[in-house]
């Protein structure tokens, strides 16, 4: 069975005599920062059930760094997700699950700690192709919108999400995001919840109960946000998506305007832009209409 | 008072069902053993009964099921086995308890950790070596009257005696998902110092196991056995240390001594996150 890896001489390998520190930052990389940023996207995500305008308000925030995101992208997220996700298989394949001849719960937990840590690998592969793309270069983002992928546009964040979920029949991305999402919260939540152990800051079992109150507790509230977000993404129709277009459009064109977006025309979703016209017409007259109302 | 009451219907029989296996390495086998019912019969006695017996339930005469055992008192450890699926005690495994779990038969298994010598008796030298990777011993050696020791805080005496009831059976890590089988095939022509060598290398990467993390937590709490609290440590974040506990925490359902093994774990965490943070700094 470990033959195999018996034949090194005595001289331990660099991951195995580091492996302590290996396994901490694994633990660590956990909730900093990809456990408190997916708790921030989550948040942000769900703030478009508040109207277009909130969200895109929060996306120009994100994007305010400009030329320097890709940076903080790769090093604050893509990069610690990276080492957590590798690190995490090899984990799991030290480990036997038994959960089906033990089946206390704690036992069931690891087991599906385990599992959500792959179900979320690959939805979060699917994800940041789906949406983001992985890279900016334009060319590659064109050719992936070919077929569906790398569809989120940030300055049009609302309406190309909303427009993003329609695609597959309006049922396969939103399954995948559903059971994609929460197996991520609970990744997250246990993960926490054994971290504490790991680091030594719940010992007795009863401060492991408490801990496990207050991780449930904050399971619940993040599950409810991850399903706003969900529906927020979800619901809206196409006409809803039109509407949210136009409202990002004009933020966008006052942002420049006022200087506080930077002017990055490739960030705006520029597909099909007679459709978008005819929506923005559309919505001019019905706003003129409007305006028009009180005077006649 | 344990023995199924004599007004309801007590089976005739009791259908045993034992996993065998000749040798180490060998492929592993199935028999079923039919005994008489008696009350108040307990695992060992049943083992007793088929070696007596020496018969499968189809009257195929078979050698006797080896198996081991010491104490009979559920302190030595040596007679741990899955029975019904679950590791524990042949000794303190009482059939009409059993029988009311599942009353078609009792199954028994050898530990699923260990490599089998025969039948059910395993080799468990793994689970020794872990206490002498984290040196689970008062460093003294006697040679001198160095007076009388210091004076253990009622706490911590409070603390410490759970964790020194261990009895090293092995039911912890064989319920324990990160703690993996390791049985090495010796090679041709290789000489038994060098077989052990190669062994001894295996184990050293491997899980040290739920119950050395607790006993390194036991003697660094002794007033004695923390003057070597270090090399623990040493042990505890090397290769196989505390870092490969998974947190399924079935080490703790499983103990037959109610050992409070999750709770030693969390606190050698805790050690192990102030040892290291110290040693960055002062090293």
């Amino acid at each position: 069975m470990s033959d195999s890896n018996s034949d090194s001489s005595g001289q331990p390998s660099f991951f195995t005599k580091h492996e302590f520190a290996i396994r901490r930052l694994h633990s660590l990389t956990g909730i900093v920062p990809l456990g408190l940023y997916m708790c921030v996207h989550l948040t942000t995500n769900a703030s478009l059930l508040n109207g277009p305008e909130t969200f895109q308000r929060a996306v120009f925030l994100i994007h305010s760094p400009g030329h320097l995101l890709p940076l903080i992208e790769w090093g604050g997220i893509f990069a610690p997700l990276i080492f957590h996700a590798g690190l995490g298989i090899w984990i799991a394949k030290t480990g036997r699950i038994n959960s089906s001849q033990y089946r206390f719960t704690s036992n069931k937990r690891y087991s599906w700690q385990r599992w959500t840590g792959f179900i979320a690998l690959v939805y979060l592969f699917l994800h940041v192709m789906h949406l983001h793309g992985g890279v900016h270069f334009e060319g590659w983002i064109n050719a992936i919108d070919k077929v569906g992928l790398g569809q989120f546009r940030p300055y049009n964040a609302g309406s190309s999400l909303v427009d993003a979920m329609h695609r597959g029949y309006g049922v396969v991305w939103p399954v995948i995001y559903l059971v994609g999402v929460l197996a991520c919260v609970y990744h997250f939540i246990n993960g926490l919840w054994t971290a504490g152990i790991t680091w030594g800051l719940w010992i007795s079992p009863n401060a492991q109960l408490r801990a496990t109150k207050v991780c449930v507790a904050l399971g619940a509230v993040l599950t409810v946000i991850s399903l706003s977000a969900w529906a927020a993404a979800v619901f809206p129709s196409a006409e809803d998506a039109a509407k949210m277009r136009a409202v990002e459009d004009r933020m966008y064109e006052e942002g420049v305007e006022a200087g506080t977006v930077p002017e990055m025309e490739h960030k705006r979703d520029l597909r099909n832009r007679d459709a978008i016209d005819e929506a923005d017409e559309e919505e001019n007259t019905q706003a003129s209409k409007i305006q028009f109302e009180p005077a006649a | 008072m344990i023995a199924l009451d004599p007004a309801t219907n007590r089976p005739k029989f009791i259908n045993v069902r034992v996993k065998r296996q000749d040798g180490p390495g060998q492929e592993p086998y199935w028999q079923l053993f039919k005994i008489d019912y008696e009350p108040e019969l307990n695992v060992i006695t049943i083992l007793q009964r088929i070696a007596a017996l020496s018969k499968t339930s189809d009257g195929k005469a078979v050698t006797p099921v080896v198996w081991d055992c010491g104490c009979l008192e559920e302190v030595c450890g040596s007679c741990t086995m899955q029975i019904n699926g679950r590791v524990r005690q042949s000794c303190s495994a009482l059939v009409d308890q059993l029988l009311k779990d599942n009353p078609d038969e009792i199954v028994l298994e050898p530990m699923s950790k260990f490599p089998v010598l025969r039948d059910l008796m395993v080799d468990r030298k793994r689970l020794f070596k872990a206490l002498e990777k984290v040196k689970a011993w008062v460093p003294v050696d006697s040679y001198y009257d160095m007076g009388p020791g210091e004076r253990q805080l009622r706490a911590a005496q409070e603390q410490n005696y759970p964790l020194s009831q261990c009895m090293s059976c092995g039911c912890c890590v064989d319920s324990c998902p990160q703690y993996t089988k390791i049985e090495l095939q010796r090679r041709s022509g290789e000489s038994d110092e060098a077989f052990a060598k190669r062994e001894a290398e295996a184990f050293d990467k491997a899980f040290i196991g739920p119950h050395a993390i607790s006993q390194a937590m036991l003697f660094n709490n002794h007033p004695t056995g923390k003057a070597i609290a270090g090399e623990r440590m040493e042990a505890l974040t090397g290769p196989g240390g505390i870092q490969a506990c998974g947190n399924a925490q079935n080490c703790v359902s499983v103990c037959p001594k109610e050992i409070p093994l999750t709770t030693s774990i969390a606190r050698a965490g805790r050690a192990a996150t102030v040892y290291t943070i110290k040693k960055w700094f002062e090293k």
